[in-house]
């Protein structure tokens, strides 16, 4: 599959320092539906997460693997690798992946754990991505998620930054190189060799 | 690192998020106004509805009354279409016990299904939507040990989590045919929007509460192999600027044999869909109808359906209180 919303397509991006807030904005919601129907089958949901892992695991996409964070299938942690030729190459980055009950209705949260500079990503590895806000759907898995972020990683949308700075930098790719191994250095990354 | 450098100047404005939030908010507070499927109400509601309204749409909902006696609303949360067709069709083999109605949109659903996984969809994305919808094509038909009737089924469409899985089995069934088809309906896409194919899928037809157009009705009744009836009721008035006949659009399915009514009629009202019920097929109104079903012309299907005239004089009972009420 090749969906991968992020880059240049990507729709009026949400801001989400305030993620908080969009999620209460559901919660009367979701309270309200769980009065007359049947509690979400958190089976059903763990089996897909289950079908999700196995798919990861066998499909073998590089640059990308992801797994749970210990017995919480509702957890997950994540690794993207930058792709090469981009800025982001010979990076590696840690991601958390929280999974609502309620998925795949709703997306899971997603999160920078090691510090990204990137036009699309704030201060706390907040994500700036239509398709894990408004275009969210259950046709989305684990997989084109994390692709979706590793294109997002090479294709900024520069439209609606949640670093403006690094939005800024983002057309001299020189300065944003070095900006960038120093940022990424500085959270203590370490820089792989690529050949 | 500066990363939060120039976010001082924005915070005037509310940010995106608070925008999203607040749309959400809307969207929720509207949400508890209404189920998922309103009750069967007498055409007569659209009338008081209007009543000091607009003049033409005054004398289009009473020429609507000619042929549709009774409405059922969904609720506007940008799945309507989707929730009234589920309901309507569903409603429509609870009725007519149509089997083998069932066992060739069963056939469609297997189709559908090889599309999507020819298209690269994972089978776990979509099979629980898939079987879900299959349970309620199963609890419709007599006999079965899940059979429902009309009151259960009413409460199933409302439960959140059978009604939202559904909606989703067919958003997935309609990007399937739009993606199958995208040369079809790339130039209908492209009158829409400035997105190709791919991206309109992605973001208009498979995010819940995307709301939907001629395209998503034309790529599921034709994915489905159900005829959808839309009735429009707007200001429009003809090239004459008199004429306030109700335009009507039957979206057939290929291969589809001709019926006089489809199975499923929605009435759409710019921005929203709820769901028509028909004069001839439904016993609702006038009471000597329902107490001699027998006369009523048409009753295509219905001819093993015994018990169709008790389930009739219950609901022709209970419209007679919902309009007292």
């Amino acid at each position: 599959m090749s969906q991968n919303a992020g880059g240049t397509d990507a729709i009026a991006a949400q801001q989400q320092t305030n993620n908080t807030a969009a999620i209460a904005a559901h919660a009367p919601n979701a309270k309200a539906s769980r009065a007359v129907s049947q509690p979400v089958d958190s089976h059903s949901v763990s089996r897909r997460l289950q079908s999700e892992l196995m798919s990861l695991m066998t499909c073998g996409d590089p640059g990308i693997s992801a797994f749970p964070d210990g017995d919480n299938i509702f957890s997950w942690v994540g690794t993207i690798k930058g792709s090469k030729s981009t800025v982001y190459e010979g990076m590696s980055y840690k991601l958390t992946l929280k999974f609502p009950t309620d998925y795949p209705f709703k997306p899971p949260l997603v999160k920078f754990d090691t510090a990204c500079f990137h036009p699309n990503v704030d201060q706390y590895g907040n994500i700036c991505l239509d398709i894990l806000q408004d275009k969210w759907s259950s046709a989305y898995d684990v997989r084109t998620i994390l692709l979706s972020i590793q294109s997002l990683l090479g294709e900024p949308n520069n439209d609606s930054p949640l670093n403006s700075y690094a939005a800024a930098l983002w057309n001299n790719q020189e300065e944003y190189r070095k900006a960038n191994c120093k940022h990424f250095r500085d959270a203590g990354g370490v820089m792989a060799i690529s050949k | 690192m500066n990363s939060d450098g120039g976010g001082a100047s924005e915070e005037d404005r509310p940010r995106d998020d608070e925008i999203l939030a607040f749309h959400h908010a809307i969207r929720a507070a509207d949400a508890e106004k209404l189920e998922f499927v309103g009750d069967k109400e007498p055409l007569s509601v659209l009338a008081a509805e209007y009543e000091a309204g607009n003049p033409v749409f005054r004398a289009k909902v009473e020429k609507l009354g000619q042929t549709y006696v009774a409405i059922r609303r969904a609720r506007g949360d940008g799945n309507c279409f989707f929730r009234s067709f589920m309901f309507s069709y569903l409603e429509h083999i609870l009725e007519t016990r149509d089997e083998t109605e069932v066992k060739r949109i069963q056939k469609n659903i297997e189709q559908s299904k090889k599309a999507l996984i020819e298209l690269g969809y994972q089978e776990f994305t979509f099979e629980d939507f898939l079987s879900i919808f299959v349970e309620q094509l199963d609890s419709v038909l007599p006999g079965r040990e899940s059979s429902v009737d009309i009151d259960q089924l009413v409460e199933k469409c409302r439960d959140r989590y059978i009604s939202d899985y559904v909606v989703m089995f067919f958003r997935f069934v309609t990007s399937a045919e739009i993606r199958k088809r995208a040369e079809f309906f790339e130039p209908f896409i492209l009158g829409l929007s400035n997105m190709n194919v791919q991206q309109f899928c992605k973001t208009s037809v498979e995010p819940m509460g995307e709301e939907s157009d001629h395209v998503h009705i034309t790529a599921l009744s034709d994915a489905l192999g159900v005829p959808v009836r839309v009735v429009y009721l707007d200001r429009s008035v003809g090239a004459d600027g008199k004429n306030t006949d109700v335009n009507h659009h039957d979206f057939l399915p290929p291969d589809c044999p001709t019926v006089e009514m489809p199975p499923v009629v929605l009435l759409y009202r710019p921005g929203h869909y709820d769901i028509l019920y028909t004069r001839e097929v439904q016993n609702l109104a006038p009471v000597p109808r329902v107490e001699e079903p027998q006369d009523l012309p048409e009753l295509k299907g219905l001819q093993e359906a015994k018990e169709t005239p008790v389930k009739s004089i219950q609901d022709a009972n209970s419209t007679q209180e919902a309009i007292a009420a």
